[in-house]
């Protein structure tokens, strides 16, 4: 009998311990003869980049990134609820600020990002450029994550200023699933560096010489920048600040009936359905079918809500609505206002908005409304003449324009 | 270590879930993803950091010793601003049908921030100047056989 004088090769430890090797193996130097331009030593002459500043940037960094995916993710979720989402109709006001967050966070990045990348520059130019299989893998994940970074915050300042041009793809699909990648490298990025972030963190550098832009310093100036930027920009949503918002996309008083437009009529193609005099809502529930002109509608109570109109786009504007409640339109039908769901359907013969669900936490709610007003006028064409949805914490796109049909959905 | 490689394994698997949801999101172009997403990595690591370091150089060259840490903090912000601030000054996305959307004059407006920044970094620096002139007079005045006032403190 003949016995085998080592355990067999294909054992699980000895393949991981030899693809571990494979993994952290030294691969062949290339020649020092490429080593040129960036990749000298001592090419970039800067004294102020550190580890320390560095991990300080990237600190920063991680909480914006955190905020924005949170707030982003949020967001999402409303827009495409899945069945475990509960998304409150109160306060009136909540959405408006996450998503103000968002941006305003978004555009307060620019600085922070620009200085971390600035700061690791030199590393891009590393020699050898790649040590092992392990290090090429790392340094691809940063490049993942540089990209995607970058990604995000270009692609999020080009969507406020609505040039869409440079991004060959559908944005908001983009700006979502690059958001998971981001974070995805982000979170591999910690978990290579930790060590020398804590380290980093926990020793003190010496500071350069009179004269020299020290890491406070320009810690400082990346604040400021972020600063300036928040200052210029966030009166957008944040109204006594209006008037400093020199540099923001838009004005929450500028408008139509002094308020924004996302879309105007033309765009969407409803002008003449929507001032055709033989307009009707058309009213659908399990009992019945009702055709409402505009005279049958303000028939109804009237009631006048204050609620803002929140744009993901990260500005917002309060507007008084006049109109008639989702729920006694509900009720019109035979349905229970406190149990149902809404499908709301514009007259748009296409487009990703030209309907939406309200749920029924926004359909029991007294505020929401299908607005035929807006301040004491019948509402412009632009805000959705003849009849819009306004309902409160809702995101704008979902407040449905030139409202066509309502079909009541009773759920159990 | 259980920590650092919960991270990177969390980190893979998110990754892995972005790749899968682009692919199979039939409203995404996952070319067109890819393409802007190397174009970031080359747009900024050739093209804004060539710029963003002739810029640091030139402030080297021009600019004197002593204000150089105010200029370079001051170039921080005049770039992040340029970045924000470039896509309303051109304007490509402002509809004709929208007066609502990019509706001041961002040009202007751009110009009027700039002047700001420019004007806050000189006024430092020249109260930097005056604050040395004076601390220079200082010193001299107290020169041994000086008839200046002793200095106050410890």
């Amino acid at each position: 009998m003949v016995r085998h004088p080592r355990p067999p090769v294909n054992s699980r430890t000895t393949v991981l311990r030899r693809l571990a090797r494979w993994w952290l193996m030294p691969l062949p130097a290339p020649p020092a003869a490429l080593r040129r331009g960036p990749m000298r030593p001592n090419a970039f002459a800067s004294g102020l980049r550190s580890t320390r500043l560095t991990s300080q940037l990237g600190v920063a960094l991680g909480a914006t990134f955190a905020v924005c995916f949170l707030t982003g993710l949020l967001s999402h979720l409303i827009q495409h609820p899945p069945g475990w989402l509960w998304w409150p109709a109160r306060p009136v006001g909540l959405y408006r600020f996450t998503q103000g967050l968002h941006v305003a966070t978004g555009l307060a990045t620019v600085p922070l990002l620009g200085a971390k990348l600035w700061s690791v520059y030199p590393r891009l130019f590393t020699w050898p450029p790649i040590r092992s299989i392990a290090h090429a893998a790392e340094r691809a994940s940063v490049g993942v994550l540089v990209a995607a970074a970058l990604f995000q915050v270009v692609g999020g300042v080009l969507n406020i200023s609505r040039w869409y041009a440079p991004m060959p793809f559908f944005f908001t699909a983009g700006h979502y699933w690059v958001a998971w990648l981001a974070v995805g490298a982000l979170l591999v990025h910690v978990g290579v560096q930790l060590p020398v972030v804590r380290s980093a963190l926990s020793r003190a550098v010496p500071e350069p010489p009179q004269g020299r832009l020290s890491r406070r310093g320009m810690l400082g100036g990346v604040a400021a920048a972020a600063g300036l930027i928040t200052l210029t920009t966030v009166g957008q949503t944040l109204r006594p600040l209006s008037g400093l918002a020199v540099l923001a996309p838009r004005r929450p008083d500028v408008g139509p009936q002094g308020l924004p437009v996302n879309k105007t009529a033309n765009s969407a193609g409803v002008s003449a359905l929507a001032l055709d005099p033989s307009y009707r809502l058309a009213v659908v529930g399990r009992a019945g079918h009702t055709d409402l002109d505009l005279a049958a509608l303000h028939a109804f109570e009237q009631h006048t809500v204050e609620l803002p109109i929140a744009c993901v786009e990260g500005w917002s504007a309060t507007g008084r609505w006049t109109g008639v409640r989702l729920r006694d339109l509900v009720a019109l039908v035979g349905a229970d206002p406190d149990r149902a769901a809404v499908l709301i359907e514009s007259l748009e013969a296409t487009g990703r908005y030209r309907t939406s669900t309200v749920a029924p936490a926004h359909v029991r709610d007294p505020l929401t409304l299908i607005a035929l007003r807006l301040g004491s006028e019948p509402l412009h064409l632009d805000h959705g003449y003849p009849a819009r949805l306004i309902a409160p914490n809702r995101p704008g796109v979902l407040q449905t324009k030139w409202v066509a049909r309502i079909t009541v959905r009773e759920s159990s | 270590m259980r920590i650092r490689t919960a991270l990177v394994a969390v980190g893979v698997l998110l990754m892995g879930y972005a790749a899968v949801g682009a692919l199979a999101d039939p409203g995404l172009k996952p070319a067109g993803v890819l393409l802007f997403l190397a174009g970031m990595l080359a747009g900024h690591d050739i093209v804004w950091m060539a710029g963003l370091l002739a810029a640091g150089a030139a402030i080297a060259r021009f600019v004197p010793d002593r204000h150089r840490s105010v200029t370079r903090a001051a170039a921080v912000s005049v770039a992040a601003i340029t970045f924000v601030a470039l896509p309303l000054v051109l304007g490509f996305g402002r509809p004709p049908d929208n007066p609502s959307v990019l509706p001041l004059p961002y040009g202007r407006n751009f110009a009027v921030v700039l002047l700001l920044v420019a004007g806050t970094t000189l006024l430092t620096c020249l109260s930097a100047d005056r604050r040395r002139r004076s601390a220079a007079g200082r010193k001299k005045s107290e020169r041994p056989g000086g008839s200046g006032p002793r200095p106050a403190g410890r």
